[in-house]
């Protein structure tokens, strides 16, 4: 009767896709293989999580409807595809400019609105979640849809070929492909906040709104552009995630836990947390599933988060400011 | 502060409050005979629904906690009644025949594990309803609140224990029935005989009652102020030196026992349960229902809880995309009506209205007592019964050391600046 179970279950898809990684035994390579797994796993985590660094991250925002715009960005990925016939590579730019315009709009109607009021702002975020799939789901219907890997990012890269030529150690070209666009965009992210004026601006905006609008900031304006940029991040990794799985409205579920769990692990401070936080989490998920069970080793690693969270609120990766 | 007296509030019966809910329960009690089965399983489904909603208020709403597990709370409470149901299943309507649960038979498992085993006796599983939910917020409460963890990491928490034990439920298949959970679950029974759909939707009536009026009942209570100061200036009420978070683990273990036998009275109206319960997507529902309802209220909750029930039962024949005018709903709530749909209702409907007893003179109306509700301490509510005695201990407290100033309308506004002045008032001193 009532309407849960549509989007009830969360199944991570990265660990539906590391199941064929089950080994038999403990022997080294497989355990490498996994733990390149991981490596998989890490990317896509630093792919999602990064945009929440900068909304929760630098700007404090609670932002819930998160992974609704990961999904935005998958589906802006899909049209682009499907009526233009664009590859994958080149959808990347759209899915950004979407989510980020649709971003903007966010910004303009609802956060701003709710600044300083976490809970608040908590709750129009996921009330907003459950809009963004309610019309997507009108627009596109609830079912799956697909979106092709460019040729040329698919197969594997063989690190280790055993006595009759299978390989032993192998990851995907597309693997390699999502950890180097999260480097590449973490990289950009960085150096747009710690080398250019821009960067200059949102931090002393975050530090100090009020004194930074005294020197003559234009803080809403800043504010608009950092949480647009976050959204359209959170699009580039829809963008990218949408070749490993299907597309379907309530496919951001599955990411918002966990991004929101690398960000907290990372410490909200600096952008680097969230690399450390996806590292961690991403292996130690990998490595756990391989020893004990893939449902297992979430739970163990959700529950190892809660007792950081515990015991380290501000994550692990800031350093305690003297108050 | 060990000198004290008993501090209490003038209580006289309000009248208005009693007559109004007198009238809810005789409209609820007639329901049944003029309604027809599915009405009435629908109902009383949405009553649980806002009892769990209920619970949650009294986290959120009054002591400011906002929780997405709630529906976990519900969900172990649904689960210990479920294998108290499926235990007792009579070996006819048993696929396998034997005593082994089916889900259990598919999985392999020979014995019936022993922890689950003492759920066949229906007085251990009611304990097991109440106690598990209870003891499992019992211990996160414990390790939440005695740390410097603020509001909206504990949100952050309550989502991943809820995503955590979703993925656990569902893992553990031959112990839970993974994602189909437990069904086919035998009828809830009174000595051998069966329950009617009608005894159910009473009994679960009669709870929803009890929960209404003991949630009124504690939150009115001098223990219910403090849980409102926690609320509004936790840090006052810690340096005033009340131990901020025991109240704190004291009302989530409690609004988890509450949710829990929810859950348990759930699962015999329902006839199955599953992880879908466990997930963020219901623990959200239910902070739903407490936001569009109006934080605080109490009643609220419960009316948003069944009539958006209600509404989504029609609307789903009509359309498909109930959750987009959910989301559009919270969203308008949210930004523009934050006190929830109560805060519309005419002055006169509000809950600190109606709970004004009759006219009171201004003179006992304003007396001030000096708050001594202790976590464990049951007297202090219950010492509203023998309110003989408190006209003599609120005299002697006038005269004694005042910290609070509660007036008898129990109006949160009025109750927060009075006592904020007052406390101003000694600082000046």
């Amino acid at each position: 009767m009532l309407n849960f179970v549509s989007s009830a279950i969360f199944w991570p898809t990265y660990i539906l896709a590391q199941e064929e990684a089950a080994a038999e035994g403990f022997n080294w390579p497989s355990l490498l293989n996994q733990a390149l797994n991981g490596i998989g796993i890490v990317g896509i985590l630093l792919l999602t999580a990064l945009g929440l660094g900068i909304t929760f991250g630098v700007m404090r925002i609670i932002n819930l409807a998160h992974g609704e715009f990961i999904m935005l960005g998958a589906y802006f990925a899909f049209v682009m595809q499907e009526f233009f016939n664009l590859d994958l590579l080149l959808t990347i730019p759209f899915a950004f400019l979407g989510t980020a315009i649709i971003g903007a709009f966010t910004e303009i109607t609802i956060i701003r609105r709710l600044y300083g009021r976490p809970l608040e702002t908590l709750l129009a975020t996921w009330g907003l979640s459950i809009v963004l799939q309610g019309v997507v789901k009108l627009i596109f219907t609830a079912q799956l849809k697909y979106v092709k890997a460019p040729p040329y990012l698919s197969g594997n890269l063989s690190l280790l070929n055993d006595a009759s030529g299978t390989p032993v150690i192998a990851i995907s070209y597309y693997r390699m492909f999502i950890i180097a666009m999260a480097l590449a965009l973490l990289g950009l992210t960085m150096f747009l906040f710690y080398g250019t004026s821009w960067g200059r601006n949102i931090r002393a905006v975050t530090q100090n709104r009020d004194m930074a609008k005294c020197l003559g900031v234009n803080t809403q304006f800043v504010d608009l552009v950092t949480f647009s940029y976050g959204c359209g991040l959170a699009g580039v990794a829809g963008a990218v995630i949408s070749a490993l799985k299907s597309v379907a409205p309530p496919m951001g579920q599955d990411y918002l836990v966990d991004a929101w769990m690398v960000v907290v692990t990372g410490g909200v401070d600096k952008l680097v947390g969230v690399l450390a936080g996806s590292f961690l989490i991403g292996e130690a998920n990998a490595v756990i599933a391989f020893m004990l069970n893939d449902p297992l080793a979430r739970v163990i690693v959700l529950a190892a988060v809660i007792v950081l969270i515990r015991y380290r609120p501000e994550g692990l990766f800031t350093v305690q400011k003297r108050a | 502060m060990t000198d004290s007296v008993m501090g209490l509030r003038q209580s006289t019966v309000p009248t208005k409050l009693l007559l109004i809910g007198g009238i809810g329960l005789l409209i609820f009690i007639i329901l049944p005979f003029v309604l027809g089965d599915f009405q009435i399983s629908l109902l009383a489904k949405l009553l649980l629904f806002g009892s769990l909603a209920i619970s949650l208020d009294l986290v959120w709403g009054f002591t400011g906690i906002l929780s997405f597990a709630h529906g976990v709370f519900f969900t172990l409470g649904g689960y210990a009644m479920a294998y108290y149901l499926k235990l007792n299943l009579s070996a006819a309507n048993n696929t396998y025949g034997g005593e082994l649960p089916d889900f259990m038979v598919w999985n392999g498992l020979e014995v019936l594990p022993w922890f689950i085993a003492p759920l066949k006796y229906f007085p251990i599983a009611v304990i097991a309803m109440i106690a598990v939910p209870a003891l499992f917020a019992f211990i996160i409460g414990t390790f939440i609140f005695r740390s410097k963890v603020s509001g909206v990491y504990i949100t952050i928490i309550t989502l991943a224990i809820s995503s955590a034990l979703t993925t656990f439920f569902v893992s553990l298949q031959a112990y839970t029935g993974g994602t189909n959970g437990i069904t086919d679950v035998s009828d809830l029974s009174f000595f051998g005989t069966p329950i009617p759909l009608t005894g159910i939707y009473f009994i679960i009536v009669a709870f929803t009652a009890l929960v209404l009026g003991f949630s009124f009942w504690l939150t009115q209570s001098n223990f219910g102020l403090i849980l409102r100061s926690i609320n509004e200036n936790e840090k006052r009420i810690e340096y005033l030196g009340y131990d901020v978070a025991r109240f704190k683990i004291f009302i989530w273990t409690l609004s988890a026992a509450m949710a829990g036998i929810a859950g348990g009275l759930f699962v015999p109206l329902n006839k199955f349960i599953s992880p879908v319960y466990l997930a963020v997507a219901f623990g959200t529902q239910v902070v739903i229902w407490v936001a569009i309802g109006g934080r605080g209220t109490l009643v609220g909750p419960l009316i948003a809880a069944v009539l958006l029930g209600q509404i989504q039962n029609s609307a789903e024949k009509v359309t498909q995309d109930w959750q987009l005018v959910v989301g559009v709903l919270l969203l308008v709530v949210v930004l523009f009506i934050p006190n929830g749909l109560m805060s519309l209702l005419p002055k006169q409907l509000s809950l600190s209205e109606l709970t004004k007893p009759g006219p009171v003179s201004r003179e006992s109306s304003a007396s001030s007592g000096f708050v001594n509700a202790q976590v464990f301490d049951w007297a202090t509510p219950c010492s509203q019964l023998i309110h003989v005695c408190a006209k003599t201990s609120v005299n002697l407290v006038k005269s004694t050391l005042s910290l609070f100033n509660i007036n008898a309308s129990g109006k949160t506004g009025r109750a927060k600046n009075s006592s904020i002045s007052s406390i101003r008032r000694k600082r000046k001193r």
